[in-house]
């Protein structure tokens, strides 16, 4: 292997990442899976700038490994699983761009009970690598900083029997442009749990790929968007069952008031021959003003021929019957709507299996209705 | 207490009441018997505060005030109680949530101190017991999954929570069984009481069997057409309604 970076990355990868995001340019409305998040157009004549955003670790437990992508040798495990090939856009770009990141792995059978809190923050291109070696379990909690335009490409690697849940906590970020390409790979019997929640920013949007790649490997996604003012926020998934007997489920509950906007675009390949894969898919928006708007796109894509799959979205409005018979009984108007908001946003929540995290993802969201009402 | 006069009500620009005069003092128990179509659920949305019931003509007085100028919560604070004839099923928020939040928010606009969780708890389970509304039902989804029975016991339940002054209970018979309708009967004459008044609106004379009422009044078209003692729903479930009410055009 030669002409290592400092990245750890063979260049030939990072010249072929740059010539992909040159080829594409900075994605925009007419790009079928921009639509609803015009990258181009929030970003203006900045452009995508070639900054390094930073990463900081707020907790680390023991067991974890971890490796400075800037650092020189990295080791095998990082060589083998960093910077795999990607079709996506802004992963290329920052593969391309990005002069810093990080990597971190939980060895082999090693359960982690204390949460591993992981920032991004600043302006600019970050990478990183999570590897989960068989039977191996972690929780990981994101956070997202301030920074007027990040783009984070985030790699996972699940190994055989591994249990990973990822909560991923977006405050209100103003005027900020961010994005975020995930992609995981599941193996044998592994699961992802994850949970996002997105309170939106001038444009937000997060890419999550993932690929069940062994048989009885799992993904459990999950999340909530309460958006006001002129805040946008986009989850795109793409499910892959690459192997049969795989399952996926999707919980995703948005609400936009104001002039904000919230995307959700959902697909589900089954592969040919994946058969027994069993993937349900759910998204409903509800819409508090004339002016918010609700992008639900599920989707399917099935090549094999025993599988179970069902989608569904729906975008609607506040029940006003279920709004009067609160009030009827005393709960004030502004209060009543928080407390129907808040149970429509509850089961989507209620799948984050970490109490810790649940119950302050819960408290975020009270206070972020306490402010909407 | 109650003090309704010429009351005109329009749904949607179309009237539904059209002259509706009724009064009710406290301790008295009124019926309200009609035909399907007749204003009886109109009369107790409008009691509530629904919007979409436009109020035309007339005037609701209650304890002196202008009851139409209120928001609905600002009546059920001031002692005013629907019980449904249809309880909303609210996905996501526990029955007890629900009864902890209502009941404070009554106290709140009333300048009473909330009562903390373990208050509330308490006051719930005593007057639970008796309407036989389990532990478990306070704790699932708030009317979710409930029976027809479930959900009427429920509501007169926050009648005896909430303690009101005035108690409207819309159709509360419908869809219960004998049982059903006897328990439910028995939570609703235990709250009667001399500084509460309630108005009992039924289509059939069965409920008033269990909850006998001092006064029936007969609503059709959208008036108080015949008025009488408890002997009138006996001659109406007789003789049905075509045979007293000649219905205006």
């Amino acid at each position: 292997m030669t002409g290592i970076t400092a990245l750890g990355l063979p260049e030939a990868r990072r010249n072929e990442a740059a010539a992909l995001f040159r080829a594409r340019g900075v994605p925009h409305r007419r790009i079928e899976d921009w639509k609803y998040s015009d990258l181009k157009s929030a970003l203006g004549e900045g452009g995508i700038g070639a900054a390094v955003a930073q990463w900081q670790i707020l907790h680390q437990p023991d067991g974890v490994e971890l490796f400075d992508l800037t650092q020189s040798n990295p080791p095998e495990w990082v060589l083998a699983n960093f910077a795999r090939t990607t079709a996506n856009t802004m992963s290329a770009a920052s593969l391309a761009l990005s002069k810093g990141g990080v990597a971190l792995r939980v060895p082999k059978g090693v359960c982690i009970t204390n949460p591993l809190k992981l920032d991004f923050t600043a302006a600019g291109h970050v990478r990183a690598l999570l590897v989960l070696e068989d039977g191996a379990s972690l929780t990981l909690v994101e956070g997202v900083g301030p920074g007027h335009f990040r783009n984070v490409g985030f790699e996972f690697v699940l190994g055989e029997a591994s249990v990973l849940e990822h909560v991923r906590v977006s405050p209100d970020a103003g005027e900020a442009v961010l994005v975020e390409e995930m992609s995981v790979r599941i193996g044998a019997g592994g699961q992802y749990r994850a949970h996002f929640a997105a309170f939106g920013s001038k444009l937000s949007r997060m890419e999550v790929e993932i690929t069940l790649a062994g048989a009885g490997a799992q993904a459990h996604l999950s999340g909530v968007a309460l958006l006001d003012g002129k805040r946008h926020s986009d989850v795109t998934t793409h499910v892959i069952h690459a192997v049969g007997n795989t399952h996926s489920t999707q919980l995703f509950k948005h609400v936009a008031g104001g002039n904000s906007r919230a995307v959700y675009q959902g697909k589900v390949t089954v592969a040919q021959g994946a058969n027994g894969s069993d993937s349900n898919q759910s998204a409903k928006a509800l819409l508090l003003g004339e002016n918010a708007e609700a992008d639900l796109k599920p989707e399917l894509e099935i090549f094999a021929d025993d599988v179970k799959c069902a989608h569904g979205a729906a975008v609607g409005d506040l029940d006003a019957e279920s709004l009067f018979y609160l009030r009827a009984r005393g709960i004030p108007e502004a209060e009543a709507r928080g407390l129907l908001l808040h149970a429509f946003l509850e089961d989507a929540v209620a799948e984050i299996s970490n109490t810790d995290q649940r119950e302050l993802v819960r408290t975020e969201l009270l206070t972020a209705l306490k402010a909407m009402a | 207490m109650l003090d309704i006069k010429n009351l005109h009500v329009a749904v949607g620009g179309k009237e539904i009441l059209k002259g509706l005069t009724l009064s009710l003092q406290p301790g008295q128990v009124h019926a309200i018997m009609g035909p399907n179509g007749s204003g009886k659920s109109t009369l107790s949305y409008v009691l509530a505060g629904r919007a979409g019931y436009d109020i035309t003509e007339g005037s609701i007085t209650y304890n002196g005030e202008d009851l139409s100028a209120l928001k609905p919560e600002e009546r059920a604070a001031k002692g005013v109680f629907l019980a449904m004839q249809y309880p909303v099923e609210i996905p996501g928020v526990t029955t007890m949530t629900f009864l902890k939040t209502a009941l404070n928010a009554q106290r709140r606009a009333r300048g009473e101190p909330d009562l903390d969780a373990i208050g509330v708890l308490k006051l719930v389970r005593a007057k639970a017991k008796t309407l036989n509304v389990s532990e478990e039902m306070l704790k699932r989804p708030l009317n979710v999954g409930f029976s027809g029975g479930e959900k009427k016991r429920l509501e007169i339940l926050q009648m005896a929570v909430f303690e009101p002054k005035l108690a409207i209970l819309d159709e509360t018979d419908s869809g219960l069984d004998i049982d059903a309708l006897r328990l439910v009967a028995e939570g609703v004459n235990a709250l009667r009481d001399p500084s509460r008044a309630m108005l009992v609106i039924t289509h059939y004379q069965r409920l008033l069997d269990y909850i006998v009422p001092d006064r029936i009044h007969v609503l059709a078209g959208g008036r108080i057409v015949a008025e009488g003692g408890k002997e009138l729903a006996l001659e109406l479930e007789a003789k049905g309604y075509e045979h007293i009410v000649k219905v205006p055009a």
